[in-house]
């Protein structure tokens, strides 16, 4: 009687330990003995665990809706920033006045940078599904996390390269003899502002795309 | 009851070895943060200090070179700035998770933070970057002019302070990436 009232007192704690008794010079083999309220804590873990799958299966969908309009938000500003050129009517015998993202190399390398983030992430799409089909998975979710990060680090080095370009553009630089060139080329310089715009619209998901994988990774034991 | 179910028992060294792994990440990351502080302060002292003044000037004008000029170099000071006042206060959260056993809920809250300002310290560090290559190399199309060939010394300790500003973009990923795994492991 005293030692069911023990075992029922016991319940609510956390689970015992037992340390393993020594057999000195008897030469039998060590017997542990699982604690005394093994079925109980077993039933709570497995009780977590369906619990924690389906919040985390909610948030794995969400996390691939974001991808997929960050995969599009990136290629269209790619793209965008690819097809804006502008000719000015007028023109010498000599030159003609063209404006295009090859001019400047950092736009090229924003077309480069946005396309590479665009095709990663519609090629992330598979391991976003397999971490909906399987939210308790942690290798898929850590492997999201790093190439995410990476490609955050990516996208905000070349949208923000690009919008100090566009300020430039826009406004000049008086102390360095630096011209706006906006004040001619008027469509180019909108087009390109749209597509840096996007660009940080994507590296933004991006960046709830990490918080939101940390917070699937976290183990509730 | 007693022979199959041997398993479940955790033997106290086998809890010991497991907690050790997350402790070497948590050192790693204390160690981590205070290489990135040591590199933005110096990124941002060293912007922040350049001044030339060339030797010649006209009678109204004087030719003079300082990060004020360029409103992207000023961002760049001040995001680095902002990073290293972060890395500082965030030593101590990490010094608690060397020592603490259940850190899940302060780690994320360290990821979040550490994303926004990866974010905040990449953008400083590429702006600067684009102007720098400006400054070096000019542009034919938009007829703007290198002023590295003027501002020599003032280029160079520009083009310097990058280095310090990119390492840390790249501790701060790897930050991100200890963090996580620690967050995934059992213990």
């Amino acid at each position: 009687m005293d030692i069911e009232k023990a075992a029922s007192r016991r319940e609510e704690e956390e689970p015992i330990v037992q340390r393993p008794k020594l057999d000195k010079g008897k030469g039998k083999a060590h017997v542990f003995a699982p604690p005394m309220n093994y079925n109980r804590i077993m039933d709570k873990h497995k009780q977590e665990k369906v619990s924690a799958a389906g919040w985390k299966r909610g948030v794995a969908i969400f996390d691939f809706v974001l991808r997929l309009i960050a995969a599009i938000t990136a290629m269209a500003a790619a793209a965008k920033m690819a097809t804006t050129e502008e000719t000015l009517p007028f023109f010498t015998q000599f030159l003609q006045f063209q404006a295009e993202y090859t001019d400047l190399p950092t736009m090229s390398s924003f077309v480069i940078v946005n396309s590479i983030v665009g095709g990663y992430l519609t090629l992330s799409l598979p391991f976003s599904i397999v971490c909906i089909l399987r939210p308790l998975a942690v290798p898929p979710r850590l492997f999201l996390i790093i190439c995410d990060t990476a490609m955050m680090g990516l996208t905000m080095m070349a949208a923000s390269a690009s919008a100090a370009i566009v300020y430039l553009a826009h406004n000049g630089n008086s102390s360095s003899n630096w011209l706006p060139v906006c004040q001619q080329f008027g469509d180019f310089c909108q087009g390109t502002s749209g597509a840096v715009v996007a660009s940080f619209i994507a590296a933004t998901l991006l960046m709830f795309l990490v918080i939101l994988s940390a917070f699937a990774l976290k183990r509730s034991t | 009851m007693k022979t199959g179910q041997a398993e479940i028992v955790e033997t106290s060294k086998g809890i010991q070895k497991s907690g050790l792994m997350s402790r070497r990440i948590a050192i790693l990351e204390f160690i981590l943060r205070i290489v990135a502080f040591f590199n933005t302060i110096g990124s941002a002292i060293l912007m922040g200090t350049t001044h030339e003044t060339l030797p010649f000037f006209t009678q109204f004008i004087r030719f003079q070179a300082e990060y004020n000029d360029l409103p992207a170099l000023t961002f760049f000071v001040v995001a680095n700035a902002v990073v290293s006042g972060y890395l500082i206060l965030s030593l101590t959260l990490a010094f608690v998770h060397i020592v603490k056993r259940k850190t899940q809920n302060t780690r994320i809250l360290l990821i979040v933070l550490d994303v926004a300002m990866l974010g905040l310290l990449a953008a400083g560090a590429s702006s600067a970057a684009a102007i720098v290559y400006l400054a070096h190399n000019g542009n034919n199309k938009t007829n703007w002019f290198a002023i590295c060939q003027q501002f020599n010394s003032f280029c160079e300790r520009i083009s310097g302070s990058l280095i310090g500003s990119f390492i840390a973009v790249f501790l701060f990923i790897l930050l991100i990436l200890l963090s996580a795994i620690a967050l995934s492991r059992r213990h």
